[in-house]
């Protein structure tokens, strides 16, 4: 049952971790490769102030929120300044740089011993919300309250302009909307929810290190996001979903687990380069990615 | 002590050169942001591994071998991936996706075969040679010479043959290209052929100094990326001084502070190349689409 829960709690993590990167990626068209820079850097925000501070989940989730999504800044400036493979680029650079800080300075992050001991949330600070039903509880109301979130975002003006940015970033701007706001705002909310999934998976797996946070995560949450499908709510939820089970599926065929591991990468990848020739938008994707 | 700093990032240096012309040859040719150079990159270091190590053939040997096989290789990524996507007119972003899945087949692939700990060529310990105050291994000197004549022989190549003006043509106008009665196939899978040749001797060079395993495709491929947007994209000679330059600055790096920030400050200045001269010190002014 707990094995089952601890899945289950995966999932809802990732599923706030591909939903946010759907905003920019699949409803902007902005390929950013440094998602789990966020997901780190939110993880380790709230390692502090979880450590250091006594404070009400409600509030750390809040705080953390804001200060990921203000680090988001500086990919959103490189979005209107740099098109195509430049901004790619540029996103990449954010991510190596913000896993060598996480890495290297070691007075603050601890580097590669990482941090442990990070306590439990507390809701409504007084209620310590542990053990694995607590948390089981926690994610699954909120990734549902985000998948609602972003379906109506989707569907709000502001959603409606990010997709219009996508078809013809001129247009928008020849009828009156500033494309540069509107992409300052999706990477400030994809950045904040992907601090919010940092938060609940320092707190949940109570052991952060920089290795969590890699390129190769960025490029797994961006797997999910493709093989699941790009623009719409289902499409990222789906992804998630075949990125956590599968694994799990796996481990029951009963390969060695050094092997198992490879494997599955293996079958991600070719799902990747068949879904590319055959359904580019992804299994329950909305629309083809453009140029 | 700085002037061996220097030497050891120039011979550096070349190395990124051999990886940034890999890339560079395919990007510039095609547009594809070829990410799948990284897992290429690991299958010539382990080509290598295998021929010198299990089938015991001579150095050289397996070295050609190397170069051989992971050039079809590349072409074969080509002819099962990108081509197909390319009839099929889809986008360069699509074909980037493809290309994750391509390296995490390949790299994967290779560690199920070969393992995920580190392998290594050669334990005896390198002859030395010593200018003076600055000491170069035999590793490091072979690096240095067949670097530089692969190099030599990609201008001579370019400069002597059509080939290099077909490549710019292609690049510019592919429509265009093929009504002037070119075949678009065949040079793009020559420029592949050409891209695995590269990479594989840039690894088989840097493996036969350091070892293997095979996750070590990411980091060149980022450094070859940054190489080629130092030096100037649309230019194979702006990833030689790209190459040289970052891998002179790197080594600076480690005089001045320390090996652990090295990543940090080589994508500072991307980013600041980025910023401020996106085409590069070589590349021409342009519109960026």
């Amino acid at each position: 049952m707990e094995y089952i829960l601890h899945i289950v709690i995966m999932l809802n993590i990732y599923i706030l971790l591909v939903l946010s990167a759907n905003l920019p990626v699949g409803l902007a068209n902005l390929l950013s490769i440094c998602q789990a820079a966020f997901y780190g850097i939110g993880a380790y925000f709230s390692a502090y102030f979880l450590l250091q501070w006594n404070l009400p989940f409600v509030v750390v989730a809040l705080i953390v929120m804001c200060l990921t999504g203000l680090c988001s800044l500086v990919v959103s400036f490189a979005s209107v300044k740099l098109k195509g493979d430049y901004f790619v680029l540029a996103t990449l650079a954010f991510q190596m740089i913000v896993f060598t800080i996480l890495y290297n300075w070691t007075e603050v992050t601890r580097g590669p011993y990482g941090i442990s001991g990070i306590p439990s949330v507390k809701l409504f600070g007084i209620i310590s919300l542990s053990g694995i039903y607590g948390y089981f509880a926690l994610t699954t109301v909120l990734s549902l309250i985000v998948i609602l979130l972003f379906g109506n975002l989707k569907k709000s003006p502001f959603g409606r302009v990010l997709t219009a940015i996508r078809s013809d970033e001129l247009t928008v701007l020849s009828i009156g909307r500033n494309p540069a706001r509107f992409k300052n705002y999706a990477f400030f909310i994809s950045a904040a929810f992907s601090g919010l999934a940092g938060l609940l998976y320092a707190s949940y797996i109570s052991y952060i290190d920089p290795t969590s946070f890699t390129l190769d995560e960025s490029i797994f949450i961006l797997t999910a996001l493709f093989i699941g499908g790009i623009g719409n709510i289902k499409g990222p939820v789906f992804g998630a979903l075949v990125v956590v089970v599968l694994p799990e599926i796996l481990r029951f065929v009963g390969l060695p687990d050094a092997m198992a591991a490879n494997l599955r990468q293996i079958i991600y990848g070719l799902i990747l380069v068949l879904l590319m020739y055959f359904k580019p938008q992804g299994l329950m994707g909305e629309l083809k990615i453009k140029n | 002590m700085f002037l061996q700093f220097i030497i050891n990032g120039i011979i550096t240096g070349v190395l990124y050169s051999l990886s940034a012309i890999g890339f560079a040859l395919v990007y510039n040719t095609t547009r594809i942001f070829h990410i799948a150079v990284a897992a290429l990159y690991v299958a010539g270091a382990y080509i290598f591994y295998f021929a010198f190590h299990t089938l015991e053939f001579p150095l050289w040997a397996a070295g050609i071998l190397a170069l051989l096989f992971t050039a079809i290789l590349s072409i074969l990524t080509e002819i099962s991936v990108y081509r197909p996507l390319y009839r099929k007119k889809s986008s360069l972003n699509t074909a980037m996706i493809a290309s994750i899945g391509i390296m995490t087949i390949l790299i994967n692939g290779i560690a199920l075969l070969f393992g995920n700990e580190t392998k290594v060529l050669d334990n005896s310990i390198q002859q030395v040679f010593t200018f003076g105050e600055i000491i170069v291994t035999l590793p490091q000197m072979g690096q240095a010479i067949i670097g530089i004549i692969l190099i030599a022989a990609l201008f001579a190549f370019l400069g002597f043959s059509n080939f290099g003006l077909e490549v710019r043509a292609l690049c510019n106008d592919a429509a265009l290209f093929e009504i002037s009665g070119f075949n678009v196939k065949t040079t793009r899978l020559i420029v592949f052929a050409l891209s695995g040749v590269f990479l594989a001797a840039g690894s088989c060079l840097t493996a036969y100094d350091i070892g293997m395993d095979p996750h070590i495709g990411m980091p060149v491929l980022i450094n070859a990326m940054v190489a080629m947007i130092i030096g100037g994209t649309g230019r194979i000679r702006a990833c030689i001084v790209g190459g040289l330059l970052l891998g002179i600055l790197q080594a600076l790096v480690v005089f001045q502070f320390s090996a652990n920030w090295q990543n940090a400050i080589t994508f500072l200045v991307l980013l600041l190349f980025l910023f401020f001269k996106p085409q590069g010190i070589f590349g021409s002014k342009k519109r960026l689409v």
